[in-house]
């Protein structure tokens, strides 16, 4: 990795610890900046409110050229989180192809947060969780609140 | 060719007990075990064998390879020596007949029908199918290596093939024609006279016969000779894949007949390599399931799809711009007007601040960066950092150098119209944190519009293709008119 990756993923902690977005806790270790873990709350008006989920944040080593990867270490049942042990999501400014340098991991951590309020059910990773958000919203979020209690207590 | 010093066969056991053969049934044992009468079938018709009087074929014995009597395999190529009883009532005119160089193996190819009294009412016929095989289809084999061995192999197999269905058949070659010291040669010397061997490596000759069988005395009929062993098959197609038999190899015919000859004999493996087949065999099984471009497992097939789309997961951004427009990109000084309303300004990919008077480079878009911030990205994507607006102009390069000039005059108007805006301009940089209301930094401001819409009045001469995606006319217009996108 870069030393200019290097600066600037340590600019961006440092902007993120001055102003840290309400709801979420940035762990960072400077032995390796390179992975970040979030302890983000459930957003109140969401259905995950009352819920703990940690997310990782890797920075690959082009970054800012390349985008963050984020994962959901906490399982969460989201049309935009895969149902898997990755936990990964991959949508908008993650993208890669939609990335690009001048992007700030502050706001992809308010991506996130905007997420958990309001999925993105238009580009899911999970089709079928995103189908029942769509047709049945009330087992969606009977499910959502289920997995909460599970897993992100 | 097999040793045949002895012209008699032998068919007694070691022991010289009598061996009794059944007529109804050819079952053969021996008499101080069962007696007379046939242990299979309880017939009388049963006789005692002996030297001079050997009821059964007189071909039992293969060539001499087994001497003990147990080898109940016939050889047909081997004709009796009793000469005095052939009886050859059609040999003329069938000889005639395979003068004609007939590929197709009608009836009309197998000829030299030698029908012979070999016992008291017991014949034997043997026939003899000439085949020609063009030398073209053969050399293809010699002169291609194993490439022409595919070629041929087919032919080869089908010949192997068509040599074991017609049962025990041998065969033969005449590379080195006429053996004189073979007994085989000698007794067939009527035969492969006719039947033209030369020399020349081009001709074979397959040898088959059919016997007749007193099993029914009132409808004698053919009895088919056995069909070589799978095995035998099997190693002979392999063998006619991996060299075509008429091949350049002088040593081809020899693996093929004894692959025929029986299965003691390794000669068909000997030296001969894996033949295509088998490697593509072997590939299917033991490989990763991917022969070239094909594949032949779900997992393979799953493997290239993943391969596909890794690749091509950035097929929707622009490829890299060339080294020589990145190079061409107009480096400009920090102003005081570039910096924000806060005096502050940064690169926006390393995020550091810049100082009045640092070079920074500018795109077309007008927004800049440090020159080895953005060159490593424009390296891979020909886009703004910021915008996306691409950086190699479409149409000429003219073009290019005229905005490029328009642009360095054009900066100053930009600059005092930016100080009267209540945004001023910062083309690839960003508010410092804390000052952004909410929501998605980055994607909210862009400060080229009004960079656009200013220098769009200074420059009216500049033709430039309204693409309104990346800019443009179209694009400088709408963002004009209807403030910033993204």
């Amino acid at each position: 990795m870069s030393t200019g990756a290097k600066k600037r993923i340590m600019k961006e902690y440092a902007e993120c610890a001055a102003d840290t977005p309400a709801g979420m806790k940035i762990i960072f270790d400077e032995q390796n900046m390179t992975k970040w873990e979030v302890l983000l709350d459930g957003p109140d008006q969401s259905i995950y409110a009352g819920g703990h989920f940690k997310l990782e944040i890797t920075f690959p080593n082009e970054y800012p050229f390349k985008p963050p990867v984020v994962s959901f270490k906490t399982k969460i049942y989201h049309p935009n989180v895969s149902n898997d042990d990755k936990g990964s999501m991959c949508l908008g400014l993650l993208r890669p192809d939609e990335w690009k340098p001048p992007n700030k991991v502050v706001s992809v951590l308010r991506l996130i947060q905007t997420l958990l309020i309001e999925p993105d059910i238009d580009d899911s990773i999970e089709p079928s969780i995103a189908n029942e958000y769509k047709e049945n919203r009330k087992e969606f979020d009977k499910n959502a609140k289920d997995w909460v209690k599970r897993y992100a207590k | 060719m097999a040793d045949h010093s002895s012209s008699r066969p032998q068919h007694q056991s070691p022991a010289h007990r009598d061996m009794m053969f059944c007529h109804e049934c050819q079952d053969e044992w021996y008499r101080d075990q069962h007696g007379l009468t046939c242990p299979e079938c309880g017939s009388d018709f049963t006789e005692i064998i002996e030297d001079d009087n050997d009821p059964r074929d007189h071909h039992l014995q293969d060539h001499g390879e087994s001497d003990d009597g147990t080898d109940s395999l016939p050889g047909l190529e081997e004709v009796p020596p009793y000469q005095d009883l052939v009886h050859t009532p059609w040999l003329d005119s069938v000889q005639n007949e395979n003068r004609a160089q007939n590929n197709d193996p009608e009836e009309g190819d197998i000829s030299n029908l030698q029908w012979r009294q070999v016992g008291p009412g017991r014949f034997a016929v043997t026939g003899t199918m000439y085949r020609t095989v063009s030398p073209h289809d053969l050399s293809g084999g010699g002169g291609g290596g194993r490439g022409g061995g595919l070629d041929t192999g087919p032919i080869g197999g089908f010949a192997a093939m068509l040599n074991s269905i017609i049962g025990g058949a041998r065969l033969h070659q005449d590379v080195e024609g006429q053996d004189p010291n073979s007994q085989h040669q000698h007794t067939h010397a009527p035969q492969n006279t006719g039947s033209g061997t030369t020399a020349d490596g081009h001709r074979f000759t397959y040898t088959a016969g059919a016997r007749l069988y007193p099993r029914d005395a009132n409808h004698p009929g053919p009895q088919i000779e056995p069909l070589d062993e799978l095995n035998n098959v099997l190693v002979g197609l392999m063998a006619a894949f991996g060299e075509g038999p008429g091949g350049n190899h002088p040593h081809a015919h020899h693996h093929n007949v004894h692959a025929h000859s029986g299965p003691d004999d390794d000669g068909s493996a000997r030296g001969t390599p894996l033949s295509p087949l088998m490697a593509l065999f072997s590939q299917v099984m033991a490989g990763n399931g991917q022969i070239g471009d094909a594949v032949y497992s779900q997992e393979a097939l799953d493997r290239i799809i993943s391969q596909l789309m890794e690749q091509n997961s950035t097929s929707n951004a622009p490829g890299p711009a060339s080294q020589a427009d990145i190079d061409s990109l107009p480096r400009k000084l920090v102003t005081n007007e570039m910096l924000g309303s806060e005096g502050k300004a940064e690169c926006s990919i390393c995020m550091d601040e810049v100082q009045i008077g640092e070079e920074v480079t500018e795109l077309p878009c007008h927004h800049w960066f440090h020159h080895t911030c953005v060159s490593a990205w424009l390296a891979e994507h020909d886009t703004c950092p910021h915008c996306r607006k691409g950086i190699t102009q479409r149409p000429d390069a003219s073009n290019h150098a005229g905005s490029s000039n328009d642009r360095s005059t054009g900066n100053p108007s930009a600059a005092a119209d930016s100080m009267q805006s209540p945004n001023p301009p910062m083309p690839g940089s960003f508010e410092v944190s804390g000052s952004e209301p909410s929501g998605n930094a980055m994607e909210d401001n862009d400060p080229s519009a009004y960079r656009l819409q200013n220098t769009d009045q200074t420059r009216p001469q500049e033709s430039r293709p309204s693409d309104s995606s990346s800019g443009g006319i179209g694009g400088i217009l709408r963002r004009g008119l209807f403030g910033p996108q993204n």
